[in-house]
């Protein structure tokens, strides 16, 4: 298996299946019977209200959580099943945000990523290197690889912490609102690199607030609300000015993308002022 | 800066402690109360010392060099540990109460005067107490903590049970007689002074298969660095990791207070310091940080038998007399850069 997970040609299915999972001492389930796949080769974008339970369900995908009930599979076997280095080399992960008392370089916080693929005395290798830097390009962090992460802006940042989920070289990627914080050009960068690791092969799924981007970069769009699926499916099909108007509890209308390009058309959602609907 | 020239970086700079080390052993072997000096140090090495320069130097002052070399070692090397597990740079070796444990045990050794009698019974003591203080401050942090060892609750259940054996300390040592207090407090400070063979060994007992431990998760304290939810995603099995690191260094720091008593602020120093200077790559930082404590504790021990010889201050007094301002200076720089 480490084989063909090196040549990068294993592209496994990552399900969770009617998944529910409670918070200790709360009352109401975060999740209750979610189901989601991650599929190689595409793009889930699951997107809701502030506590829809969407990062829960990251977290339950991601095995850091156990569901309460229904399972987690990463192909066929059970995501739990497997140890700690095997899942990270099947499931990379960019949480919300991380903070650290001790500042690291951008190649040092990269080559975590290794982390799953070598032994406690095992030293860093000539692939293990080539993958980092490989991983630095792709994010356009390479500039910065000398440079401590604590002076860099928010989006070099972020874009650092993909940079480290890439050289895990697993082929699921799960990020949680990678584009919270960052200006117009980031979004969009962030978004079109994703894009790219979709055409790589990759199965991912984002987590984000960003409706218009999911719209127009999301293979498939799952809504989420209060802890159940709202609607799931093609984002302009997801997309209804009814639905999202009761999932936010606000008015809004949907307006075409004006184009030009691929993104022609697709359902772009406009906030009205309250009172004007 | 090219990553082929960053990687002979690090081992460099562990290389030119170790010879740090090497020398600052050199210094404390040459400098002491009988006189005798580098010129004999040499015709030691090279055989050709009279039989009392050469008992003085390999039977008293090169197993206290020994000595001072691991315990300054285990501190450096403990205390970056424990930054590590808590994610606190103000962590060090005594500050989950293995120290204040181990000071219990040493106090109750002297004030029923089994001390006096029986010298072995008192590093026994001392480890007891350090062993003890370990199993009650992780019991505690389990149970408040069920989904696992929670570092904060590992923190206070440390913290605590410290202020508490302060409290047993103060209370025996109020009912001791004068000879076991002046005893106890000497022994809290700690020194070297007892220092032979039989004590370098069994600390060399707990300190190979516990750096070795400690060694084998430097990649997982960088990854631990980043916070447990990062560390779980990037591989790392986040609860045993923690519980290796605290058994592992909580029984080396048993096992060094047992030997000279409670040596500060080496622990506290040392890695701090080297995490300033040459950053947060634990791979480097837990040799660099053993190593840098080797030689910190040599050069300090040796400083508290010259200073007011030929009687001998307290190593634990130099060590933070000494410490503070050097780290005082380091911190400034490391604030401009």
């Amino acid at each position: 298996m480490r084989g063909r997970e090196a040549r990068g040609e294993w592209r496994p299915v990552l399900r969770g299946h009617d998944l529910v999972f409670a918070h200790p001492r709360a009352e109401e389930a975060a999740v209750r019977g979610v189901s989601a796949e991650v599929m190689p080769g595409s793009l889930l974008a699951v997107a809701g209200p502030n506590g829809a339970g969407k990062t829960t369900l990251l977290r339950l995908l991601s095995g850091a959580l156990a569901p309460r009930e229904g399972e987690v599979r990463l192909d066929d076997r059970l995501l739990g099943d497997l140890g700690d280095r095997e899942r990270a080399r099947a499931v990379a992960v960019v949480p919300q945000s991380e903070s650290s008392p001790f500042p690291v370089t951008v190649r040092e916080m990269v080559g975590m990523g290794r982390y799953a693929h070598l032994g406690p005395w095992e030293g860093v290798g000539g692939r293990d290197r080539a993958v980092v830097d490989e991983a630095l390009e792709r994010c356009a962090v390479a500039d910065l690889a000398g440079r401590r992460l604590d002076e860099l802006s928010g989006g070099e940042r972020q874009r650092a912490r993909i940079a480290r989920a890439l050289a895990q070289e697993a082929p699921v990627l799960l990020l949680d609102e990678p584009t919270a914080g960052l200006d117009l050009r980031y979004r969009m960068e962030l978004f079109h690199l994703l894009r790219e690791l979709r055409a790589d092969g990759l199965a991912l799924l984002v987590v984000t607030h960003e409706l218009n981007l999911a719209a127009r970069f999301a293979d498939r769009l799952l809504l989420l609300d209060r802890g159940r699926e709202r609607a799931g499916g093609a984002p302009r099909e997801v997309l209804r000015r009814e639905t999202l108007e009761e999932m936010y509890e606000w008015p809004l209308r949907l307006v075409p993308h004006p184009g030009p390009g691929a993104d022609a058309g697709a359902p772009q959602t406009v906030p009205l002022r309250r009172g004007d609907e | 800066m090219s990553a082929r020239a960053g990687t002979w970086r690090a081992p460099g700079r562990v290389a030119g402690l170790a010879l740090a080390v090497l020398i600052a052993g050199a210094v404390s072997m040459s400098v002491g109360a009988s006189g005798l000096g580098p010129a004999d140090l040499w015709r030691t090495l090279t055989g050709d010392a009279d039989a009392s320069t050469h008992t003085i130097l390999l039977r008293l002052r090169l197993p206290r060099a020994v000595l001072a070399a691991l315990v300054g070692g285990a501190l450096g090397l403990c205390g970056c540990t424990f930054q590590a597990l808590l994610r606190n740079p103000l962590a060090e070796p005594y500050v989950l109460g293995v120290s204040g444990g181990a000071a219990v045990g040493a106090v109750v050794v002297f004030v029923t005067g089994v001390a006096a009698t029986l010298p072995w019974t008192l590093p026994l003591g001392a480890f007891l107490g350090a062993v003890g203080a370990m199993t009650l401050v992780l019991e505690i942090a389990r149970r408040a903590s069920p989904g696992g060892m929670d570092t904060r609750v590992l923190i206070l259940s440390g913290v605590i049970a410290g202020a508490f054996f302060n409290a047993i300390i103060l209370l025996l040592l109020s009912l001791a007689d004068l000879q076991s207090f002046r005893s106890a407090i000497f022994w809290m400070m700690g020194n070297l002074s007892a220092a032979d063979w039989g004590s370098a060994a069994l600390l060399a007992v707990f300190l190979v298969p516990a750096s070795a431990a400690l060694l084998s998760l430097a990649r997982a304290f960088n990854v631990l660095s980043r916070g447990e939810e990062v560390a779980y995603y990037l591989g790392a099995s986040v609860q045993r990791v923690k519980l290796t690191a605290y058994l592992a260094a909580s029984l080396l720091v048993a096992a060094s207070v047992a030997a000279v008593g409670v040596i500060g602020f080496v622990g506290l120093i040392v890695p701090h310091a080297v995490r300033l200077a040459w950053g947060n790559d634990h791979r480097m930082l837990l040799p660099a940080s053993f190593l840098a404590g080797s030689a910190f504790l040599l050069l300090a021990d040796t400083a508290a038998r010259v200073v007011v010889a030929p009687a001998e201050l307290p190593t634990g007094v130099v060590t933070a007399v000494a410490g503070v301002p050097v780290f005082v200076v380091l911190l400034m720089r490391g604030g401009r850069r």
